[in-house]
């Protein structure tokens, strides 16, 4: 399966929120949705699921207008929310009958995902008694309850701690496996770097990046070098290459352990090299610079 | 519709699990089987005014120690005999004054429970502490002097009293036989029907209400939305509000109908024009309680789609109760004139022909193609106001804050 989003605009009123969001996922794959707070990442997949209706653009399955109906769909949305007063097991034998699953598979269902998520001794507890956490993990069981083929998670790792991460971490990468599609919007980089082969960057309702990682991640860190030296701290490394190299090279960022180095036009790295070699610095570390998917959303989200 | 028959059993489940559904039924049916079964130990017949079977069967004598006082001052001396003061005034003793003064102080001191001054036959002083509502000592003392005022007028003028009483007071056997409607008879219970559907609205589509806020309050209406038609969630919860109020109040009827028929002997039927409704009477009823009742129900689902928060839910549904309210008031008002025109009126409307156009069969004149257009009228709103109220509830889905007046969610569904 193939899933397209084209285009897509959106307006509350007089303001435009959505400018045109457009990006494509297949089965098997996931793509992380990213976006500083406000961006427009939830009301987009409230756009793919039906709870908003685009003022314009295209929502596509394999080259065809997307009809929710023919497919299950696994929906966690940011708002988080069950039945409080509901036990654990009723209320998720209903949401999966809503969805058009017999009772009997429901259940066996509530009871293999509940087991999964390390949840099931609450499976007869009012929801109202569980803890954040725990309420998090069974709005989850729930979500995937249907043996949905695509799965759309909103924030999913918000509010958990590492230990109930790690094990959404292993779901979420279960569900790639078994071909499931997935779309899912997170703040935790770590977690996207880790499972996502796509990601779109949303800035202010616009798709500022979108494409594989691995092909961004190298864009990202084409001509950009680091460097960090034994005998000069990174400020004065900095004001020495600031000085000494400025034809060579721009100074693009001072992280913890390295400056990173951008190579002007005509510039390689083993041009950079020998100049340094020349000098009294000490070489600590010289090499290709491999930017992090932080960094890569700084750099675009940020701006 | 597999979906929304889910829908419906799980509301459904939900009402018949509710604490509060549980236990009111329980407390109203306790409380319906005491009051139905209490005449058979104690005697009712001061709480209705009227005697009851266990008086008649079980009467017993007042002790003269527990005989009401009653103070009289007889001026002119037309009770040296007390025969006809004790045929008026049965189980009293009557304490003789001397004067005005010792008619008060035996009052306010309550040495008795009040005091005539006979001044003449056609004058009369009661001093009473309190005077109650039911109080009609005054009214059978009148009758009293008027009977010696006709002695003396027989006894001045030669006449036998006691002959012309006869004659005056021929009894009249009285066979009525009432080819419409008996309009007494009906009154009853038509006013209790009325208060019944008025209990459910008020009470049923609260709840309905408060479910759909509660579920934009806990979130869950997002998940509920996407994964379910809106019209499925609205339509169901709402026909369920609407069964779970017919079984409570069907338990509730059919426990006083078994009830009063069980111990109808000692009511001495005294509730029979509650009781005996002839089947069309109770047909409308059904149909036009049951519409009516639809009909507020969505009203006050698309109103909860509009709050966020359950504390906010009565300012929102003001307007409704309100005219609820004047339609329960207006229509009691008018039940001893349903041929009129407010009636008549009101029996068209889809907001009051359930309770209108039911007082209309029973107690007024009403053709078949009337009670079938009102009906018509009503079921097409119902319709009406329940795809309103599904369009109103997707489109208060995650709108959150304070909460959105009608017209401004009509104007929102307007522009789409």
């Amino acid at each position: 399966m193939v899933f397209e989003v084209k285009n897509i605009r959106k307006s509350f009123g007089e303001t435009e929120v959505l400018h045109g969001i457009s990006f494509q996922v297949e089965s098997g794959k996931a793509l992380g949705l990213l976006g500083r707070n406000g961006a427009g990442k939830t009301t987009t997949i409230r756009i793919l699921m039906d709870v908003f209706r685009a003022n314009s653009g295209e929502i596509l399955m394999d080259g065809k207008p997307f009809d929710r109906s023919k497919y299950q769909i696994g929906y966690l949305p940011e708002e988080r929310g069950l039945y409080p007063k509901k036990t654990v097991i009723e209320q998720m034998i209903y949401l999966a009958c809503l969805r058009g699953i017999s009772k009997k598979e429901a259940s066996d269902n509530s009871k293999k995902w509940l087991k999964r998520l390390e949840v099931s001794e609450y499976e007869n507890k009012k929801l109202e008694t569980l803890s954040k956490g725990n309420q998090q993990k069974v709005q989850l069981a729930s979500t995937l309850v249907c043996n949905p083929e695509i799965v759309i998670l909103d924030e999913p790792f918000s509010g958990l701690d590492p230990v109930n991460s790690q094990i959404l971490k292993d779901v979420v990468k279960e569900l790639i496996q078994q071909g499931k599609l997935v779309i899912f919007s997170s703040h935790q980089m770590a977690y996207v770097e880790d499972f996502c082969e796509n990601i779109a960057v949303i800035n202010r309702g616009n798709i500022v990046l979108n494409g594989e990682l691995k092909e961004i991640k190298k864009d990202f860190g084409k001509g950009r070098v680091i460097i960090s030296s034994e005998n000069y701290s990174l400020e004065e490394l900095k004001q020495k290459c600031e000085s000494i190299f400025s034809q060579m090279v721009i100074v693009k960022d001072i992280k913890k352990d390295y400056l990173i180095l951008e190579l002007k036009e005509n510039y390689k790295k083993n041009n950079l090299l020998e100049e340094v070699l020349k000098t009294d610095i000490e070489l600590e570390h010289f090499g290709n610079y491999e930017p992090s998917l932080n960094d890569i959303f700084v750099a675009k989200a940020g701006e | 519709m597999k979906k929304f028959i889910t829908v419906l059993q799980f509301e459904l489940t939900n009402y018949f699990k509710n604490k509060t559904y549980i236990t009111t039924t329980l407390i109203i049916a306790f409380i319906i089987g005491i009051f139905f079964t209490l005449p058979r130990f104690i005697d009712m017949s001061d709480f209705f005014g009227v005697p009851m079977k266990s008086l008649e069967k079980e009467k017993e004598e007042v002790p003269e120690e527990e005989y009401q006082k009653f103070a009289l001052l007889d001026q002119n001396g037309y009770f040296k005999e007390q025969t006809v003061l004790k045929a008026a005034f049965p189980e009293t003793k009557w304490i003789i004054a001397k004067n005005i003064e010792e008619i008060k102080s035996l009052v306010e001191k309550e040495d008795v429970d009040c005091g005539f001054v006979v001044k003449s036959t056609t004058e009369l002083e009661y001093y009473v502490i309190n005077k109650g509502m039911m109080d009609s000592n005054t009214e059978t003392f009148k009758e009293v002097l008027n009977t010696i005022g006709r002695q003396i007028y027989c006894q001045k003028n030669g006449l036998d009293y006691e002959s012309i009483q006869k004659a005056f007071n021929q009894p009249v056997n009285v066979k009525e036989q009432v080819l419409g409607k008996d309009t007494m008879k009906n009154y009853w219970y038509c006013y209790f029907l009325i208060i019944i559907i008025f209990m459910m609205i008020i009470f049923y589509s609260n709840m309905i209400a408060t479910s759909i806020t509660a579920e934009k309050s806990n979130r869950s209406i997002e998940v509920l939305v996407t994964s379910v038609n809106s019209n499925f969630l609205i339509f169901g919860k709402v026909i369920a509000g609407a069964l779970a109020g017919v079984v409570q109040t069907g338990i509730i009827i059919c426990e006083i109908l078994v009830l009063y028929k069980v111990n109808r002997e000692y009511w001495n039927g005294v509730l029979d024009m509650f009781m005996k409704i002839p089947a069309e009477s109770l047909i409308t009823f059904a149909f036009f309680g049951l519409g009516g009742f639809l009909f507020y129900a969505f009203c006050y689902g698309a109103v909860g789609a509009l709050v966020s928060k359950t504390e906010d839910l009565n300012k929102s549904t003001g307007g409704i109760q309100m005219i609820i309210m004047f339609v329960y008031f207006g229509v009691l008002m008018q039940l001893q004139n349903v041929d009129g025109i407010f009636i008549k009126v009101a029996s068209f409307l889809p907001f009051s022909s359930y309770s209108a156009m039911f007082a209309r069969v029973a107690l007024g004149k009403v053709e078949p193609w009337e009670v079938i257009v009102s009906f018509l009228i009503l079921l097409i709103s119902v319709i009406g106001v329940g795809i309103l109220g599904a369009k109103i509830y997707r489109m208060g889905t995650l709108r959150y804050g304070n909460p959105i007046k009608i017209s401004q969610a009509l104007k929102t569904l307007r522009q789409k």
